[in-house]
């Protein structure tokens, strides 16, 4: 075990690249919270939709093909999820929302296995990605960097939209009092929809990035849940800075906890989520106090 | 000539109620859901090749009972007992996971149902727990992975980092090689044991695992995992520091065109590759693609293996539990891994093992065997094999 | 507040008399399934409980049932201890476990509430998984069942054991409605629909949800012994909290807080994951549409809606029958 430098180096880039994928999953979900007060437990469903498309499309369009492609794809299935059970759950409680979304789950599930099989499938990366770059004193998988890359932009301009444009404005709005936000004349149903396909695409894009750094199975979903949705309790419901706050928390703890502590691993983030609640029920950084 | 047929649970218990002389009820217990479905699909398909290949020429008709393990211990213990105490089965096949048959095993072996284990390696269950009624054509965990300790210590490797994840199966996988490797002069420099399916990021890992200067890393995965491994063990270009060597579940055929290039150069150790030349491997391999479309995996030959066994054990002239769980022990055949026995004192199959590389071939990525490893039969291991009562 | 209204009792005499009669004329596969049932009832009650009673949506009842099981199998097994006194330390100390759940989490709220619960259970769940004392991944076997030979009873017997399961479940039921009927009920039903309400009455309210949760704890330790009996062999899947999701959906389907709706929910979740699982192995599928359906109908499951359809009128009726004094509003008492 030399823990030198280049080791710390090294696992923090693995810790952000970690970071950026629970980003770009949470996101799309919390703000979807924060405005619709319901969480989507079906949102891992479509990152593992999203990566069924993006390896589908990758063997004949190319990488960068299938990793367009599939957000738009995921989001067009957000579309159909919108209009056909979430706008007519809207007055529901958010009890049955869930409900909803846990019974999409396993529809969706079993959908990905009689549509693509049991077996993994992976997609390769693009050639460019494929070497290591030299940075800080550290030879790192240049794919890993691009996740890093893509999900420190995605953040910039997420926060750009919702600090300084008309939009983020609304969807501040509508987070903060959605009746209100209403009375100003904002067309919160039209926000609302917006905002879910943009996190349907995002959660697409998610899954489209992961499938070539993981393997791509009916379960994928199912495993990604669970840390999402820790993420975006510790990090607070529906704030950007809770996503990535909690995002960060997480690849960080994950990471170290598995090298530094490796018989802890498994039970550290749980117990690190728990003492959150206890001391902030309602995580770090939430949209509204 | 009768033709084996796949009944369905409703047909098979108005079926199986009187028993004409010349029928046998046939358990399959596999996962054909959650995480090993692909694996209960694969072995079923090799399954029912067998039987259509060396099942219709004996005369009696096999009745199959098909039942999903879902690959909970739990689960499959209950359908065991179903399969035993409804179906009045007269021998059981399948199982993949170690866990499920740990579960069952105190039940067939207390029923006195013959068990043909058609995957799950745990040493113990033809060690300690070794018992009359359970045989296994598969392999055990140790047996895979001890040539491969040796051979590599023979190529020169003296230090080795292990990874793999930790459950029963990944710890004995690298004892089984560990034991081996350092009785041949090695020195294990690490080893990590990954949360079991909740390791998606192997990243930390490799990290640590370049960071101890050893010659060579060894690793077990399977399924999934073994998928994301090997595609991010690539992407660290650790190749030429670090080259990455390990069980042959790595890199089985059942996935290694999921792993494309990045299972390049890999090489592992493995009861079976379809790429192995004798005429029963080339008969086994042409018929299995005509009928499934995709080359075999070991998975699909324990499931081929699984049901030559049981016909070659029909054709003594056994029909019901007795007879079939003594002809079981004595079955020996040569078949696409080669010449195969069972081992009479743990009665666990005793079988050549092949170290091989992952190459390009013309259609996606192929198997060149290195070595083949003369068949040795395992250790005792404190099993204590009492005889089947007889009558 | 619980009541009993007569379409509950009705349902449940009906489910009562199926119960024993599959008990009776089953084959040994019929049995299995009605001991699965019996034990899912009693999960589903427990979380009914506080889900229902109390606002709590809880994700770590199943990891309660397991710690419950595996409480059971260690003491028992590995320590060697008498069956029921295994038993009875085995609910005690899940009882124990929920309690301290209970208190912690009782200051969230909603999702929250639900994922510190889910964060508990599988903290259970990984350490159980990684523990090798209790088998790790590859779980416990050799848990035997209660001796009552010097009764004459043979729970060996898959029969005996169902009529022994379907006793328990309904001592279960019964304890489950006493604590809904006593002052500790009532104050819960009080906290779930007006929490600031019922502070300002001077009501300890975490006290009374931790009890609460406690009590039901018991309930999902009986659960867990049981489970642990009937198959004879524990796995750490039992801890998963995909369980606690599944008896959440049943709990739904079948109607929240009416306490008889979770028990034809578990009816229903089981015969068709049976039935279903004959047919196709893609049955996760069908019951998923099955569960979007049940909560865009907006109904409060099959029991609720049934209660909303018939209840009122049967009730009516019977009381025109009976001429004795009928309670004024009868569905919806949750």
């Amino acid at each position: 075990m030399t823990q030198d430098l280049s080791f710390w180096t090294l696992q923090t880039l693995n810790a952000l690249q970690l970071s950026m994928l629970l980003f770009l999953l949470s996101i799309g979900l919390t703000v979807i919270f924060g405005l619709m007060h319901f969480v989507n437990l079906a949102h891992g469903a479509l990152y593992a939709l999203g990566a069924y498309i993006a390896a589908t499309l990758a063997g004949t369009a190319g990488f960068w093909a299938a990793i367009l492609l599939a957000p738009l794809g995921v989001a067009l299935v957000g579309v159909v999820l919108y209009g056909g059970l979430i706008r007519r759950m809207r007055k529901s409680g958010p009890m049955a929302q869930v409900l909803v979304t846990f019974g999409l789950i396993f529809a969706l599930l079993d959908l990905t296995r009689i549509l693509w099989g049991d077996l993994a499938l992976a997609m390769s990366m693009p050639a460019v990605l494929s070497g290591q770059v030299d940075l800080l004193g550290v030879s790192y998988p240049a794919y890993r960097l691009f996740i890093i890359v893509l999900g420190a932009a995605i953040f910039a301009a997420l926060a750009l939209v919702l600090a300084r444009t008309q939009i983020g404005a609304m969807i501040r709005a509508g987070v903060d009092n959605d009746a209100m936000a209403a009375c100003l004349g904002i067309n919160v149903e039209r926000l609302f929809f917006v905002v879910f396909c943009v996190g349907c695409a995002l959660a697409g894009l998610a899954g489209a990035v992961a499938a070539p750094l993981l393997s791509v199975t009916p379960g994928m979903g199912l495993q990604i849940l669970i840390p999402t949705l820790i993420v975006i309790v510790i990090g607070g419901l529906g704030s950007l800075k809770g996503a990535i706050a909690g995002s960060l928390i997480y690849g960080f703890v994950q990471t170290f906890g598995a090298v530094l502590a490796p018989q802890l691993a498994s039970v550290l983030i749980y117990a690190l989520l728990a003492a959150v609640l206890v001391i902030k029920p309602v995580g770090l950084f939430p949209a509204k106090g | 000539m009768k033709r084996a047929t796949m009944a369905t649970l409703a047909a098979a218990t108005t079926l199986a109620l009187p028993a004409a002389a010349d029928t046998v009820d046939i358990g399959i217990l596999l996962p054909f859901s959650g995480v090993y479905a692909s694996l209960g699909n694969e072995i079923e398909a090799g399954f029912a090749l067998g039987l259509e290949t060396y099942g219709n020429d004996l005369d009696v008709e096999i009745i199959l009972h098909r039942e999903d393990t879902e690959v909970t211990p739990a689960t499959g213990l209950a359908r065991t007992r179903k399969l035993i105490l409804q179906d009045d089965v007269d021998a059981i096949v399948g199982i993949v996971s170690s866990g499920v048959l740990g579960a069952v095993r105190d039940l067939v072996d207390g029923a006195g149902v013959p068990l043909i284990v058609a995957n799950a390696g745990n040493d113990a269950a033809t060690g300690e727990d070794c018992s009359p009624w359970i045989t296994r054509v598969s392999f055990s965990n140790g047996q895979v992975n001890r040539p491969m300790g040796r051979w590599m210590a023979e190529q020169g490797i003296e230090t080795v980092y292990t990874l793999a994840p930790d459950y029963a199966a990944g710890r004995q996988m690298i004892e089984g090689f560990a034991g081996a490797f350092t009785e041949a002069g090695g020195t294990i420099l690490g080893s990590d044991f990954t949360p079991f399916q909740q390791t998606q990021d192997f990243g930390p890992y490799i990290a640590q695992a370049q960071a101890s200067g050893a010659d060579a890393l060894f690793v077990f995965y399977a399924g999934g995992e073994a998928i994301s491994f090997v595609n991010q063990y690539a992407s660290f270009g650790a190749a030429e520091d670090l080259p990455l060597y390990g069980s042959g579940f790595l890199t089985s055929q059942l996935y290694v065109n999921a792993q494309g290039a990045s299972a390049e150069g890999v090489i592992t150790a493995l009861h079976y590759v379809p790429t192995l030349d004798n005429p029963e491997n080339a008969a086994f391999v042409a018929a299995f693609a005509a009928a499934n479309g995709r080359l075999p995996s070991e998975y699909a030959v324990q499931g081929y293996d699984a049901a030559r066994a049981l016909t070659e054990a029909l054709a003594t002239g056994a029909r019901d539990r007795e007879t079939l769980g003594a002809a079981l022990r004595q079955v020996s055949f040569t078949g696409p891994r080669g010449a195969l026995a069972i081992d009479p004192a743990t009665n666990n199959i005793v079988q050549p093992i092949y170290v091989y590389e992952t190459v390009t071939g013309p259609e996606g990525m192929t198997q060149e065997v290195l070595a083949a490893l003369p068949a040795e039969a395992d250790p005792v291991n404190g099993c204590v094999m009492p005889s089947l009562p007889t009558n | 507040m619980f009541r009993h209204t007569p379409l509950r009792h009705a349902v449940l005499a009906i489910l009562a008399l199926a119960a024993l009669m599959q008990a009776f004329t089953a084959g040994y596969f019929g049995l299995e399934i009605l001991i699965e049932i019996l034990i899912l009832c009693m999960l589903v009650l427990a979380l009914d409980l506080v889900a229902g009673f109390g606002g709590m949506v809880s994700l770590c009842h199943g990891a309660l049932m397991g710690v419950g099981a595996y409480a059971f199998a260690a003491l028992a097994t590995l320590a060697g201890l008498d069956p029921w006194l295994a038993a009875l330390a085995a609910v005690a100390l899940t009882a124990a476990v929920a309690w301290v759940i209970g208190a912690i989490c009782a200051r969230s709220h909603g999702i929250y509430f639900i994922m510190a619960t889910l964060a508990f259970g599988q903290m259970a769940y990984s350490y159980v998984f990684e523990s090798p004392l209790f088998g790790g991944d590859d779980g416990m076997g050799g848990i035997d069942r209660f001796d009552l030979t010097a009764i004459g009873i043979d729970l060996n017997d898959s029969r005996t054991f169902a009529l022994f399961c379907l006793a328990v479940l309904g001592a279960v039921y019964l304890f489950a409605t006493a604590i809904l009927r006593s002052g500790l009920g009532r104050s819960l039903t009080g906290v779930m629909h007006n929490e600031k309400r019922m502070k300002a009455l001077g009501l300890n309210t975490w006290r009374i949800k931790a009890d609460v949760f406690g009590l039901s704890g018991i309930i999902a330790g009986i659960a867990g012994v049981l489970a642990a009996q009937h198959i004879m062999f524990i796995s750490p899947g039992l801890l998963n909290w995909t369980v606690s999701g599944e008896a959440l959906v049943v709990v739904i389907l079948g109607g929240l807080g009416t306490l008889v709706g979770p028990l034809v929910g578990a009816v229903a979740f089981v015969v068709m994951k049976h039935q279903l699982g004959e047919v196709t192995t893609y049955w996760h599928l069908v019951v998923g549409i099955v569960l979007i359906a049940v909560v865009m109908s907006r109904a409060n499951g099959i029991f609720g809606w049934a209660e909303a359809r018939w209840g009122a009128r049967l009730d009516r009726r019977l009381a025109d029958a009976t001429r004795s004094p009928t309670p004024e509003e009868v569905t919806s008492d949750a």
